[in-house]
């Protein structure tokens, strides 16, 4: 006999999400997740001025907020016409990373570690139903150690993200050209002093925690995983002298790589509460939403790689550049991520020695009349698009498909996204506590504030069962 | 040449205007006359606001002139001065035309989603009637009344 | 304790003491007794990701030693209907509730469910009604549950409002996008040790937001001499690009961001008067050049 599982709200994620599990004999045979947050970006970005863009598209989320300042001010040179000089790219990237340290960290600390280790009881906020914790009490109270210790970790790398972006969350220094901070001695040797502790944790602490959680939880290698089509913008790239330092846009379709084309991103709204074209191109049209639609189920939509449901992320990441081993599933994207802290931490090293003291990077820019332009960025999720049009100087058109849209992407006719993928399959020990569900789900680090600029309503609760 | 090199060599000018004045006697040169000593005190007040290390360029030829004090402003006129492109920044209350351009609380030219160039009679009196604002900006001119307005049409 | 020296103001004697005192008095006691409701709303969640960049009190000293936190979506272990239980046991105790987002109220706020409470969904516009009306105190964090803020910004396609105009009772507003670690902080000792703090006429504690930005400014020479930017990244004051330090009564200048290490002006960009009522529409242009001629 099916049962269904509704955990909602899904927490330890950014934003809102429903995840809806059909169960029989113990296993997943289907599911649905859905996006429970609407605010409208695309609709409230136009008409406005559009260098205000890249401070408003900030706002679609407060962990990852300097991935889409980024992305705004990428998307702006291209309307424009702005290359920015390597220093500019050298100083915004630099922001970026830190952001990425700051999520990672935040994100296996305290997301990710509350699933496997029992926490101190004494904390409200950590009490759980959970009964599956495999960890020696040595372990078990080393990890909450460190999940204290991170606290200062992590909000050093915000710190360090102020240093040129002049505040975290929502820095308003990354901006077309660069950023608009001057560097200079005693800014550079703060970042380095700050990175300097950050990858002491990072590499020892951090990693070790990570080793002994893939150790006691190494089913968790063959669960979660996918159809292993990864996609990725590229990041850390693209340097006049310092060419690539993590990889280039890049994709993995059905065991071939293929040469990544923006033109072959779509986007579905087939069972998305939205109406108008079923499929399209970014730059073709923002849909209505539409809660009557029959079948549809989620206000996130549906993007497509040549039609494929791709995996975004830091595996996708790892993976595509060579540094770990092609093999997804939720240990292995919970891993990657660590690995991929420790990634971006050097990379950060090396883009410091590039800072050179005393460079204005801004102009007084001018907006078009009429233009279009497009920002693809791998970010701390995965790959994140805005995409501009400029009409009698004033955003007339922005779209924009945030890595969490292609993780948590809804199926388009017999296309399933890489989240509900993950949890078909998997083996349910316990329906009153399907503690697997939520490890799975949280490897992807869901961001669903960024997924739903969208809407999720009007559904009906149906009489399921419902789990704690 | 120093600012104070710049000034004096406008007031020579300023001087030579009026002389040429005094022996004028159709009202055309007087009125040309006027118009390029207009031009000239503005570069006085540009003189006075450069910023240190500015080079100083006569903006004498340019239409960017800020409004003859007790100037009188319809709508359309009003609307020039909303801040941009080098023009000043002009709002109107009950009737008096005020300079918001170096008031703090106008940054780039707008207040509170409201821009320069514009009548706010209605916004003060419903934000900030009572308080005392108004005095502490400089005075431009005034509104046409409205009727006087239509009759010039 | 050494960064509580950098706030030299004299107008900050309050905040030192009150963090010195906050941390003195709490530090010895064992088992904090009230109890702390964080709800998301509305929002980017930005507020308690902006909570965890506080230091001293850091977010391990304030659950620690200041309030049993139980309840944020962000941070907490439980999940799915557990969670919801912990909603609805909190009501029977003290507690105050902190509410950072908008609350979305189009089509009976159904734009935004939180979770779901005994089989039904639980809207932000219930869950707030429900745990505003029995908190001991309300305080409304950052720009987008004090005003609507971005989440409000025209069209409002979610039909977002503020906290205050869903609840019939006092919410302590503390605007800013994100709000500043310490202005939580800092307010919620004062209730803890002394009471609801003193507001301004907009509910505002008076001990964070009473001089404006510009009062404060290190660029305020600049703006006196007349030597402003034109670009961003320039060293004058940006008044002419569009800053709203004027308008935008908050003590970022002498508090500053993130361990004191910065603040926007001290990265060469505008104020945007993101902690003024009327963000973002009634603060933009945020970036104008061609008023800086």
């Amino acid at each position: 006999m099916a049962e269904q599982i509704i955990i909602n709200p899904l927490t330890r994620i950014s934003g809102f999400l429903q995840v809806q599990a059909t169960v029989e004999n113990g296993v997943v045979t289907d599911a649905a997740n859905s996006g429970l947050l609407f605010r409208g970006f695309e609709k409230i970005l136009l008409g406005r001025n559009p260098f205000d863009a890249v401070y408003y598209t900030e706002r679609i989320c407060g962990i990852c907020s300097a991935a889409h300042a980024v992305a705004s001010s990428l998307a702006l040179e291209s309307a424009i016409g702005i290359v920015p000089s390597e220093q500019g790219q050298v100083m915004r990237d630099i922001v970026h990373g830190c952001e990425f340290l700051q999520n990672h960290i935040r994100h296996f600390y305290q997301y990710t570690i509350p699933d496997y280790v029992r926490l101190p009881e004494k904390f409200p906020l950590f009490d759980t139903v959970g009964n599956d914790f495999r960890l020696t009490p040595w372990q078990t109270e080393t990890i909450s150690k460190h999940y204290f210790d991170s606290l200062k970790i992590s909000m050093q790398a915000h710190e360090m993200e102020a240093v040129f972006g002049g505040k975290a969350p929502h820095n308003h220094g990354v901006f077309i050209g660069g950023v608009t901070a001057v560097a200079d001695a005693d800014s550079v040797i703060r970042i380095k002093s700050l990175l300097s502790g950050i990858q002491a944790f990072v590499n020892t602490a951090m990693a070790e925690d990570a080793q002994t959680i893939a150790r006691a939880y190494g089913d968790y290698y063959h669960m979660g995983g996918g159809n292993g089509n990864l996609l990725s913008y590229g990041c850390f790239n693209g340097y006049d002298s310092l060419g690539t330092l993590y990889l280039n846009p890049d994709a993995l379709i059905n065991g071939e790589r293929i040469k990544f084309d923006e033109r072959n991103i779509t986007e579905s709204i087939d069972t998305a509460w939205y109406s108008g074209k079923d499929t399209y191109e970014p730059f073709e049209t923002v849909s209505e939403p539409d809660m009557q639609k029959q079948r549809a189920y989620s206000w996130i939509k549906a993007p497509r790689y040549l039609g494929f449901s791709c995996e975004v992320g830091p595996l996708a990441r790892q993976i595509l550049s060579g540094c770990y081993p092609n093999h997804v599933s939720a240990m292995d994207r919970t891993m990657a991520r660590v690995y991929e802290t420790s990634k971006i931490a050097s990379i950060l090293s090396l883009l410091l020695e590039q800072v050179k003291p005393g460079i204005q990077m801004q102009n007084r820019y001018e907006l078009p009349q009429q233009s279009k332009g497009v920002g693809l960025i791998d970010t701390t999720r995965g790959a994140l698009g805005h995409w501009i049009k400029i009409k009698d100087q004033k955003i007339a058109f922005y779209q924009i498909i945030t890595p969490s849209v292609w993780n948590f992407s809804t199926r388009s006719g017999r296309s399933l996204g890489p989240s509900e993928l993950s949890l078909i399959g998997t083996s349910i020990k316990d329906s009153k506590t399907p503690v697997e569900i939520g490890r799975i789900l949280r490897s992807f680090d869901p961001c669903v504030s960024c997924a739903t600029h969208v809407l999720c309503t009007g559904q009906e609760s149906k009489t399921y069962q419902v789990v704690s | 040449m120093n600012r104070r090199d710049e000034a004096n060599k406008v007031i020579c000018e300023l001087n030579a205007c009026l002389n040429l004045l005094n022996s004028a006697n159709d009202a055309d040169p007087k009125s040309n006359i006027l118009n390029y000593m207009r031009c000239k005190i503005y570069d006085l007040y540009l003189i006075n606001n450069l910023e240190t290390g500015q080079e100083f360029i006569s903006q004498a030829n340019k239409k960017s002139f800020p409004a003859q004090s007790g100037q009188t402003f319809t709508k359309q006129e009003l609307a020039k001065y909303n801040g941009k492109n080098g023009m000043p920044a002009y709002v109107a209350v009950d009737g008096i035309v005020y300079d918001v351009s170096n008031s703090a609380a106008w940054g780039a030219a707008t207040h509170f989603g409201l821009s320069a160039g514009n009548d706010l009679t209605t916004q003060f009196a419903s934000c900030h009637a009572g308080q005392p604002i108004l005095q502490k900006l400089p005075q431009i001119g005034k509104m046409m009344n409205e009727q006087s307005e239509s009759d010039q049409r | 304790m050494n960064n509580l020296n950098q706030i030299n103001d004299s107008e900050d004697n309050l905040v030192n003491c009150l963090m010195r005192e906050a941390h003195s008095r709490f530090s010895k006691s064992e088992n904090p007794q009230m109890n702390l409701v964080w709800l998301e709303l509305t929002g980017c969640s930005g507020n308690i990701i902006s909570l965890l960049d506080g230091d001293h009190p850091d977010f391990s000293f304030l659950i620690t030693h200041m309030v049993n936190l139980v309840y944020n979506n962000s941070l907490m272990a439980a999940e799915g209907n557990v969670a919801m239980q912990k909603l609805k046991a909190v009501l029977e105790t003290p507690y105050i509730l902190a509410v950072e987002g908008a609350v979305a109220t189009a089509n009976n706020g159904y734009y935004n469910i939180i979770g779901q409470m005994d089989g039904k969904p639980l809207t932000a516009l219930m869950a707030v009604k429900m745990l505003g009306e029995r908190a001991l105190h309300v305080i409304a964090v950052g720009a987008c549950a004090c005003h609507g803020g971005v989440s409000a910004a025209s069209p409002n396609p979610a039909k977002c409002a503020a906290v205050r105009d869903v609840l019939e009772r006092k919410v302590i507003e503390l605007p800013g996008c994100p709000c500043h670690p310490d202005w939580f902080t800092g307010t919620l000792a004062h209730i803890l040790l002394y009471g609801e703090p003193e507001l301004d006429e907009q509910n505002r504690p008076l001990m964070f937001y009473i001089h404006t930005v510009h009062d404060r400014c290190e660029r305020r020479s600049l703006f006196e001499q007349g030597i402003f930017a034109k670009k961003l990244g320039d060293e004058g004051c940006m008044f002419k690009i569009g800053c709203r330090g004027p308008v935008t009564p908050t003590d970022c200048p002498v508090r500053k961001w993130n361990q004191h290490v910065n603040w926007p002006i001290g990265g060469s960009t505008p104020c945007i008067g993101c902690a003024q009522f009327g963000f973002p529409d009634k603060m933009e242009p945020f970036i104008s050049y061609d008023v800086t001629e």
